[in-house]
């Protein structure tokens, strides 16, 4: 921490090692958006219930409104923009695209990454699992079937490619 | 989160999805979308549009989280808006003391509701200020904005401020508003919108009924809660011309309220409605637009401001609640006779889009039924709440609540299944509303009569 109050850190985010001079209320979803421009992460709530700043931290989901930036100093950092761009989509994304899962999109970003989240904890999840992962991510205008039909799809046309077993 | 990833688990998954063939766009989005017959107006006929799987134009953004909303834009030397909001919900302002908020770390301008041109804005009435000047009438009064160089030192500078108010006696309740020894919030008397829609003799349907029904049905408060809050950002082009940016969806009619409020010409303006992280009837009037502006004018600045979730909650609108009377004949066969509805919408605190919803749940409030003798009366009253507006259906669902939920208890008292009772008197191909328009494509016994089926109703519906 400088004299000022102002704390450097540095912090890996979609692979790029990223650093910033933050005040320390600053939480990692501000750093992300205004300090690095990377704006698809979202501020639905500011308090964890929405589910629209949701990363990846380390490999686990979490609220990056909820996180302090300068508690990611060191940290791995995942966010939608890691995933897949326009012209190359994430398998995760492809399947919410073929599926119009979204209607106005706030929440697609962090409803994605929670989704990969789930998948790289478990490559073939039920539907309860499903739902009990995006258990933190609202939306509003198209509601969750579309979205979990996608993550279904997902894990039932990549499972042989890793030789997982489809589960029901 | 106390879920431990096992470094086998997260290889095995990160190798199923690198594993997963890169997708390379289909050649459609978003001009390949599929091709459908050019469509000719044909009265009767489906159009072929339906059935047909169409690419959203903007998912691909979307996904991606590169659609850019108003948050996702920021231009160079922006500053950042606040709003303080009142201490009461009703109360004369005495005294509003800046000296100490215009000076805390980066404050750049302030504003008060004496500072603006025309200082009152609204959907149909213009009864509700853009910042309160005199009087606040409900929590969610914007009184003081503030614009500094970040968001956290515009909202530690409304700690500043200092608002003496004069506490008035508040009503919350609307059936409680409507009477004579209510505090009045704007005039004499709080119904401010009323509809009444008449058809037959219901004095006469009733006494010629066999059973009459009473009940009162009541509906609560909701708010929209799109996931994205209000924002907005104001800025001046270098010709001059007032640039806004905002979430609001119904841009000619900001337009206009603004260029009223700022008294301005409607050409000074250009208001740009930014993409939409949900609305859902919300995000249909100006909120801060008249703030930023003028801030942008004191400073020379851009400005943005960004609802929190608790302004999204008190200073925004919500749906409105419904208290809703309801009195039914009914023949011994189960023949609607007459119905007497009335309706009672709390308004909140400025009138907003009641006129259109007391309309709306007026013109639906009788039901999709052939009814002789029907009478409906509603009111809009102001109470000191949060303000009511526009919500998808505008009154719709309310009062399907009542009148089906009635249905329901007819039904019940008559020993009547509850399709059998709809389908002796739901609208058909060519019924008159009850307002006297004649109906054409009636699909309602067909739909019905559809779902009942798919539904299982005859085995499992009683």
């Amino acid at each position: 921490m400088r004299g000022d109050g102002v704390h450097e850190i540095e912090l890996t985010v979609n692979g790029v090692v990223r650093r910033a001079q933050v005040s320390p209320e600053t939480t990692l979803l501000a750093a992300l958006r205004d300090s690095w421009g990377l704006t698809g992460s979202k501020l639905g709530c500011d308090v964890g219930d929405c589910g629209a700043c949701t990363v990846l931290v380390d490999g686990l989901s979490i609220n990056s409104c909820l996180l302090l930036a300068v508690q990611a100093n060191g940290r791995d950092v995942v966010t939608i923009e890691g995933l897949g761009g326009f012209e190359y989509l994430h398998p995760l994304q492809a399947a919410f695209e073929r599926l119009s899962s979204y209607q106005c999109g706030f929440c697609a970003p962090g409803m994605i990454i929670s989704a990969k989240a789930l998948l790289d904890e478990n490559p073939a999840p039920t539907e309860l699992q499903i739902r009990e992962a995006l258990s933190g991510n609202l939306c509003r205008c198209t509601g969750y079937t579309k979205v979990i039909d996608a993550i279904t799809e997902v894990c039932r046309d990549h499972a042989g490619a890793v030789g997982v077993e489809q589960s029901v | 989160m106390s879920r431990k990833i096992t470094d086998e688990k997260k290889a095995e998954g990160q190798k199923l999805l690198a594993a997963a063939p890169v997708t390379h766009p289909p050649a459609v989005v978003p001009d390949s979308l599929p091709s459908v017959p050019a469509l000719t107006p044909e009265v009767n006929k489906q159009t072929p549009a339906v059935g047909q799987r169409v690419a959203r134009p903007d998912i691909r953004t979307h996904v991606t989280g590169t659609t850019r909303y108003i948050d996702d834009l920021s231009f160079p030397g922006m500053l950042h808006c606040k709003i303080l909001r009142s201490a009461h919900a009703h109360a004369r302002i005495i005294s509003i003391d800046l000296s100490e908020a215009g000076n805390m770390p980066g404050v750049v301008a302030t504003l008060t509701g004496d500072e603006v041109p025309v200082n009152s804005f609204g959907s149909t009435y213009k009864d509700q200020p853009v910042l309160a000047a005199d009087r606040v009438r409900y929590r969610g009064d914007g009184v003081v904005a503030i614009a500094a160089e970040t968001e956290q030192q515009a909202l530690e500078a409304l700690a500043g401020v200092k608002v003496e108010y004069e506490p008035l006696p508040a009503v919350f309740d609307p059936l409680e508003a409507m009477g004579p020894e209510s505090p009045k919030i704007h005039r004499n008397n709080n119904v401010y919108t009323s509809k009444v829609i008449a058809r037959g003799d219901v004095d006469r349907g009733f006494e010629e009924s066999d059973h009459i029904f009473e009940r009162r049905y009541t509906t609560q408060m909701i708010e929209h809660v799109p996931l994205e809050p209000f924002a907005a950002i104001a800025l001046f082009e270098p010709d001059g011309q007032l640039h806004l940016y905002s979430t609001n969806g119904r841009i000619t009619l900001g337009r206009a309220d603004l260029a009223r409020t700022l008294n301005v010409p409607m050409n000074r303006i250009r208001l740009t409605a930014t993409i939409i992280g949900g609305n859902f009837g919300g995000k249909n009037e100006i909120r801060t637009e008249p703030i930023l502006a003028l801030l942008a004018k004191k400073t020379g600045r851009p400005v943005k401001a960004v609802y929190t979730r608790e302004e999204e909650f008190i200073a925004s609108t919500t749906r409105h609640p419904l208290v809703m009377d309801y009195k039914t004949g009914v023949a011994k066969d189960g023949r609607l006779l007459a119905r007497a509805v009335h309706l009672v919408l709390d308004g909140g605190a400025y009138a907003s889009w009641s006129e259109t919803t007391v309309g709306k749940a007026a013109i639906l409030a009788a039901g999709p039924y052939r009814i002789p003798n029907v009478r409906v009366e509603g009111h809009a009253v102001y109470t000191n709440k949060t303000v009511t507006g526009a919500m998808r259906g505008f009154g719709a669902p309310q009062v399907a609540f009542a009148y089906e939920s009635q249905m329901d208890e007819i039904a019940s008292s008559l020993g009547m299944d509850p399709l059998e009772i709809r389908m002796l008197n739901g609208f058909d191909e060519g019924s008159a509303s009850h307002t006297g328009q004649t109906l054409q494509a009636v699909a309602l016994k067909e739909t019905l009569l559809m779902a009942a089926k798919r539904s299982g109703w005859q085995e499992v519906g009683r």
